[in-house]
């Protein structure tokens, strides 16, 4: 089974503004006319207003449309909620993101209520317990893929099932591209085996599709397609990152450097309370012209220490061939290994540098974040400010772990 | 409109113990009393060590964003909408 929340984070605005119900609304990241649109409310869609939009362009084709910002701590309450609730059908849960879930419960008693009936009993407990604004969509199949695409086929508020007596027919509804994970660079893929349609990709046998993706990935569709389980692999966490939409322009390493400063803060934290060091650091930077360019470096011993990441990321960014306007910036900590125990060096003092890191996480934990930081993060206090991952959802393990 | 703000108020609640539910009935603001009708959601955060807790209410033509502060007790008003485009 899988559940997607219907327009998260605007819903859940709704659901806390009961004036802003039945209206367009969209969250943004930024409400100035230039800001990115993250989440457009199931009236504003009506509309055609879309994610990504600029605000500007939504408020154009939506003169009504209301624009607030997003608030973090409301969309993860919910989420952690409705994660409760699910648990009290199957331990076989999977959050997939902030407002995606899969479930199976094949073999638990659960399974004596019937799936369907499951599935409609979740979606009543929703709106009486956690609130009656929100709605989910509803997948039922036999793998997690075609779950997926079964929640995606009536927004919002759906509740469809994908089986071995219909598959076929909605395979004939689908266009390539309403499959998750297929875009226009796998449709070309796709093409030149001569695929165009789902049936078609359905039809096609295990080896062709092996040539279209020069891959086992070709292996998988085929299993996907027919029902068979390809996704039940969980990866573990292989790093830790911040990265940073930037409001105005900046291009050098040097106006670069407090926001870099900061994001090496905001990741170092979250990977030293989660018992990790890094072998090594990431920089990437996208560029206001959309062009990219991004380096990593193994660190000569493991890194957990906010000034030796921040020494070695402002070392990378500054071997960055580009000094142009710059769109986001990113910094992350590869290669992790747990804390077990620490290597001693003859040339540092690592036990003093672990207890001040130590003294310092303890003091920002009880305080509150960046109430001790580096004399270079003077004024980011309003940058780099606290959001919601896009995607996965290891930022609320950590929550929860914490 | 939507106007953020950081204002002390007065709130006026009821704590019911067999539903276990703390309800903000009303809310007296700049000299103005106004009723609760919903309360559209409660969620917390931590600043720190501090826990505040969110009450999103609404009275009939206004949003009110109250938070309350578990260490001083004291109610604020971060933020007011009127349901309207800004």
């Amino acid at each position: 089974m899988h559940l997607d929340l219907n327009s998260c984070f605007a819903t859940i605005e709704q659901q806390a503004n009961p004036l802003w119900r039945n209206k367009p609304l969209a969250v943004a990241a930024y409400t100035s006319p230039n800001g990115c649109i993250i989440a457009p409310s199931v009236e504003a869609k009506k509309w055609g207003v879309k994610v990504g939009m600029r605000v500007k362009d939504g408020k154009l084709i939506c003169p009504g449309l209301i624009v607030t910002g997003p608030d973090p701590s409301k969309y993860r309450m919910v989420h952690q909620k409705l994660r409760k609730l699910l648990e009290e059908y199957t331990y076989k849960l999977t959050p997939k993101s902030i407002d995606e879930f899969v479930l199976d419960i094949e073999g638990l008693p659960t399974q004596k209520l019937g799936i369907g009936e499951t599935a409609k009993e979740i979606k009543t407990r929703i709106k009486t317990e956690i609130g009656e604004w929100l709605t989910v969509s509803v997948g039922i199949a036999p793998n997690r893929f075609l779950a997926k695409v079964a929640a995606g086929l009536k927004k919002p508020d759906g509740l469809e099932i994908i089986d071995k007596n219909n598959f076929e027919a909605v395979y004939e509804k689908l266009a390539l591209t309403d499959l998750w994970g297929v875009k226009l660079g796998n449709v070309s893929r796709l093409n030149r085996c001569g695929i165009y349609t789902v049936a078609d990709f359905y039809r096609a046998d295990a080896k062709l599709l092996q040539t279209a993706f020069h891959s086992v990935c070709g292996y998988y569709w085929y299993l996907r397609l027919r029902g068979f389980e390809a996704d039940e692999e969980e990866w573990g966490r292989k790093s830790y990152g911040n990265s940073y939409a930037l409001p105005k322009l900046l291009a050098t390493p040097a106006e670069l450097a407090p926001i870099l400063s900061k994001l090496v803060e905001k990741m170092s934290f979250r990977m030293r309370r989660a018992g990790y060091r890094a072998r090594g650091v990431h920089v990437g930077v996208l560029y206001r012209d959309w062009s990219h360019w991004h380096h990593g470096e193994v660190a000569p011993e493991p890194v957990w220490d906010s000034r030796d990441i921040y020494r070695q990321a402002l070392g990378i960014l500054t071997r960055s061939p580009y000094r142009k306007p710059v769109h986001t910036l990113s910094v992350s900590g590869f290669g992790l290994i747990k804390n077990l125990y620490s290597q001693l060096s003859l040339l540092t003092d690592g036990n003093k540098k672990e207890k001040w890191m130590e003294a310092v996480d303890s003091i920002n934990e009880k305080w509150g974040n960046f109430v001790l930081t580096p004399a270079r993060m003077l004024g980011m206090a309003d940058y780099v400010p606290d959001r919601v991952a896009f995607g996965g959802i290891k930022e609320l393990e950590e929550m929860i772990l914490n | 409109m939507i106007q953020k703000l950081s204002a002390p108020v007065s709130v006026t609640a009821v704590f019911d113990h067999k539903t276990r539910a703390f309800v903000p009935k009303k809310v007296l603001w700049e000299g103005r009393e106004h009723t609760i009708i919903k309360v559209g959601l409660h969620h917390t955060f931590r600043q720190g060590q501090t826990l505040y807790h969110v009450f999103s209410v609404a009275s009939d033509a206004m949003f009110f964003r109250l938070v309350l502060d578990t260490e001083s007790l004291l109610f604020r008003l971060e933020e007011i909408a009127d349901g309207e485009p800004s």
